[in-house]
């Protein structure tokens, strides 16, 4: 129990948001650094190149994909440890903090796109298709946003390096602009470890390999891949999705439907995670 | 959170016009978002060749030939989009997303993929003969 309580603790203790936002910056710069040698007509063969033939482009490759993960989960953790702080936050301001999520995973998941290798592929064509699944707007919404299979990556890049980072800072910008302000020197063993994880922990890369008979997509999207199986892309890819997003929207203490959310909050978490384990079980 | 900024409440008409204003610049937005470059069909000379009763995969489509016979069939699953593969041991095309099951033809084995994979047309030209195979 003690040992509990103590972890518990040290836990609260952490400055989440803050490592989340050293993170970002890391992910920020290793991007543009890797951007300047990607190139999205060449999409594999640039990011293979920058594996093997460019010097310390693994590195950065890879630095720039482990702060880009950690980023997000950071951002999840500052969530949960400040969840009853964000009682004094006004809806509007709320909900758009809440909204911040799906940007950076829309930002996360176009990072895997744009590597092109076959989870790349695989997994835009999965987006590209659920978003034609959506009546009336699905597809110009897909033509917005991925139409992979009709004009390449282009969108995809475009959004990845400009049009989503922007959506994510407008919608932060109310509470960023009070903390953007880090002391890196305070932080020195937090960016260490992700520089020193960059160095040792490549960056996957998946090979088109012939006969290959079982494709995982990025570990955020697993359980979705997996349910995609069962269900058809407007539930699976669509509402199963929008409805995590909409309950934690509202999901404030306050709320007299707070007790129910957080069950179906909960129970939606779990069976995602389920969906994930037999998603990484089963098949292979 | 509320940083004490005085904001003008906008009045109904202007909020209508607004709101009309926009409607209307939805239009011609939506019509340059959904435009598509009508694009030709793509002709694709293989490399290599197809061994009697062999297959050859490329990036797009997978060659096949039976009983002195040719074709070429979509390697994009028609669930999801996925490449799909050929598996040599079992003689069927499957994908590796979700495992939906094709036989040589592009017919449905197994689902969750519903339809049938588009099969393209493919002509021996030239001298020594090379194979085109036409993506539509
Ligand atoms: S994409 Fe091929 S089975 Fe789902």
């Amino acid at each position: 129990m003690r040992i509990a309580e103590r972890f518990g603790t040290l836990l609260q203790s952490i400055k989440w948001g803050e490592w989340s936002l050293i993170c970002l910056y890391l992910s920020l710069l290793s991007g543009i650094l890797v951007g300047l040698h990607y190139d999205p007509h060449e999409p594999y063969y640039s990011t293979s190149a920058l594996d093997i033939l460019i010097p310390y482009g693994a590195w950065f490759r890879s630095l720039h994909f482990y702060s880009s993960q950690l980023f997000f989960l950071f951002a999840l953790a500052h969530y949960l440890a400040v969840f009853d702080k964000s009682e004094s936050y006004d809806t509007t301001s709320f909900i758009v903090l809440i909204l911040c999520l799906p940007v950076i995973l829309m930002l996360l998941f176009t990072g895997y796109v744009l590597r092109f290798d076959s989870t790349g592929f695989s997994a835009g064509m999965i987006a590209e298709h659920i978003l034609e699944a959506i009546p009336f707007f699905g597809s110009t919404l897909d033509r917005l946003l991925f139409a992979i299979s009709d004009g390449g990556l282009q969108r995809v890049y475009l959004h990845h390096v400009c049009s989503f980072n922007i959506l994510f800072l407008l919608l932060a910008w109310n509470h960023l602009r009070r903390y953007y302000r880090v002391n890196l020197t305070s932080h020195l063993p937090l960016v260490a470890t992700v520089m020193l994880t960059g160095v040792f922990v490549a960056a996957p890369l998946d090979p088109e390999q012939l006969g290959i008979s079982y494709i995982t997509g990025p570990w955020f999207f697993l359980g979705l891949q997996e349910l995609l199986r069962y269900l058809p892309p407007l539930i699976a890819g669509v509402l199963v999705p929008v409805a995590l997003i909409g309950a934690l929207t509202v999901l404030r203490r306050k709320s007299r439907w707070y007790p129910h959310l957080l069950t179906f909050v909960g129970c939606w978490l779990v069976g995602y995670l389920f969906l994930t384990v037999l998603a990484l079980t089963i098949h292979d | 959170m509320n940083n004490g900024n005085h904001r003008q409440v906008a009045s109904p008409a202007r909020r209508l016009i607004l709101l009309l204003g926009s409607l209307l610049l939805l239009y011609p937005l939506i019509r340059f978002i959904r435009f598509k470059l009508p694009r030709k069909p793509k002709i694709i000379e293989v490399s290599g060749t197809v061994k009697q009763d062999g297959q050859l995969l490329k990036q797009d489509f997978i060659l096949l030939s039976r009983d002195d016979q040719l074709w070429a069939v979509s390697r994009i699953c028609t669930h999801l989009g996925c490449r799909i593969n050929y598996k040599e041991r079992e003689g069927y095309l499957e994908c590796p997303c979700h495992q939906s099951r094709f036989s040589i033809h592009g017919e449905v084995l197994n689902g969750p993929a519903q339809q049938h994979l588009p099969r393209y047309h493919v002509e021996e030209k030239g001298a020594p003969p090379a194979l085109f195979v036409t993506i539509k």
